[in-house]
């Protein structure tokens, strides 16, 4: 479907409920009566043409709009990936957890398997947690602060003292697989425990998993495809100027 | 299933070799990039087992860097832009070739990919392989392995990649989780 900035986004949310991730994620309030794309971006002071880019990725999985996202400006790219980040870890990751949990109930899992896994899980949310809080604590004010230095509205002598021996790649060091050790679990749970007789609890869990690590997937698409070709982009930009 | 990488910039030729690639039963998930952008990370964590790019793209990329990076096994097809010439070679896909000589190269490869595939899955793990797994989940690293087993380091990993994608589990708490499961070690060897 080829989707315009004046179709209502009711219909587009009807076509597709998946982009319901992309309006949570920039915030745009529901209650959308016959509103166009176009009104709800300009109420609420969001860029239209990155909210089309990202909900027409959502419909045509084949075709992410690299080279458009590059282009746009980065604050929308770290303001979504910033919404996403609370988005697990407040709501997705202690679902999953609560339902690892659930599973102690069920009496014919092997002894202390759930546990097993709960531990594994909790593992998991630690080493997210950490690399999550560096993101934002250190990664984003990075691309903010360069973005803003390119735009003219902060002095860059001022930047390069803060961040004098920072730049994009040192973050790429440090920048682990965070949706390996969730399809570890997805795979230990569907290959390799013998199954439960609640399958309805158990399936329910591994559609959440899956659900996450295919989210975990896009979401790494946007940081190294996009976010850190873009900032190599802006860190070159500032030097060829000085 | 096998994975591929496209890096092509035309979306028409993305969308027409996608279309050919699910054609055959053999292909899993399909990767597809526009440009050179962001390529070396995508090969890092995707893996594929073929990579399809067009020749403009791998000049623009770092072709030696690109090649290192690939995992091992991995085959590469290039599209060309232009009319190839006779007996060009077998991995090069012109936007001219016809239906039968683009399905027939792309056959060609994906065959030798999946008999090589083949020739490694048998899923059940090895004795060796347990053993090896036993000492991955109680912590211990190639270099400590292999002191303790008198082998290489580099037979270590060979077995681990082995041990990896017998299990569909990548990470070492993944693998330990796994080793407890099936009684290869005890709970109370790790804590």
């Amino acid at each position: 479907m080829r989707i315009h900035a004046n179709m209502k986004i009711a219909d587009l949310v009807h076509f597709n409920f998946e982009v319901l991730a992309v309006i949570q994620r920039l915030q745009i309030p529901f209650a959308f009566k016959d509103k166009t794309i176009l009104t709800i971006c300009q109420e609420n002071n969001i860029d239209a043409e990155f909210f089309l880019q990202l909900v027409q990725w959502f419909n045509e999985r084949e075709n992410f709009p690299q080279e458009q996202l590059i282009k746009g400006q980065a604050q929308w790219l770290v303001n979504y990936l910033h919404h996403t980040h609370q988005c697990y870890l407040n709501y997705q990751i202690p679902r999953i957890e609560k339902e690892i949990e659930d599973l102690e109930q069920l009496s014919d899992l092997p002894d202390k398997s759930a546990q097993l896994m709960l531990n594994f899980f909790r593992e998991y949310i630690a080493e997210f947690t950490a690399h999550i809080e560096d993101e934002e604590n250190t990664t984003f004010p990075y691309v903010l602060a360069l973005s803003n230095t390119i735009a003219g509205k902060m002095d860059k002598e001022t930047f390069y003292i803060r961040y004098k021996n920072y730049s994009i790649d040192r973050y790429l060091d440090h920048h682990s697989d965070l949706e390996e050790k969730v399809f570890d679990l997805q795979n230990i749970l569907l290959k390799h425990l013998p199954p439960p007789s609640n399958s309805c609890q158990f399936t329910n869990l591994l559609l959440e998993i899956n659900r996450l690590g295919n989210d975990l997937k896009d979401h790494t698409l946007l940081e190294e495809n996009v976010l850190i070709p873009k900032v190599r982009q802006m860190e070159k930009e500032l030097i060829s100027r000085t | 299933m096998i994975k591929i990488l496209v890096v092509e910039q035309s979306y028409l030729l993305r969308k027409g070799l996608t279309h050919i690639l699910r054609q055959f039963p053999e292909v899993g998930e399909i990767e597809i990039l526009g440009s050179h952008l962001g390529i070396e990370e995508t090969i890092d964590h995707f893996e594929p087992s073929l990579l399809i790019i067009n020749s403009s793209i791998a000049t623009l990329s770092n072709e030696i860097a690109l090649n290192k990076k690939l995992p091992d096994n991995c085959r590469v097809l290039h599209i060309i832009n232009t009319i190839l010439p006779v007996g060009a070679p077998e991995n090069q896909l012109s936007i001219y070739d016809s239906k039968v000589s683009l399905i027939e190269k792309i056959s060609i490869v994906i065959k030798s990919i999946s008999e090589n595939k083949n020739i490694e899955e048998s899923e059940e793990l090895t004795p060796r392989e347990k053993l090896i797994l036993k000492h991955v989940a109680l912590g211990q690293t190639n270099k400590e392995i292999a002191a303790a087993l008198f082998i290489s380091t580099h037979t270590v990993i060979s077995h681990r990649k082995n041990i990896t994608r017998k299990l569909d589990i990548k990470s070492v708490s993944g693998l330990t989780v796994y080793a407890i499961l099936n009684g290869i070690i005890n709970m109370e060897d790790i804590s």
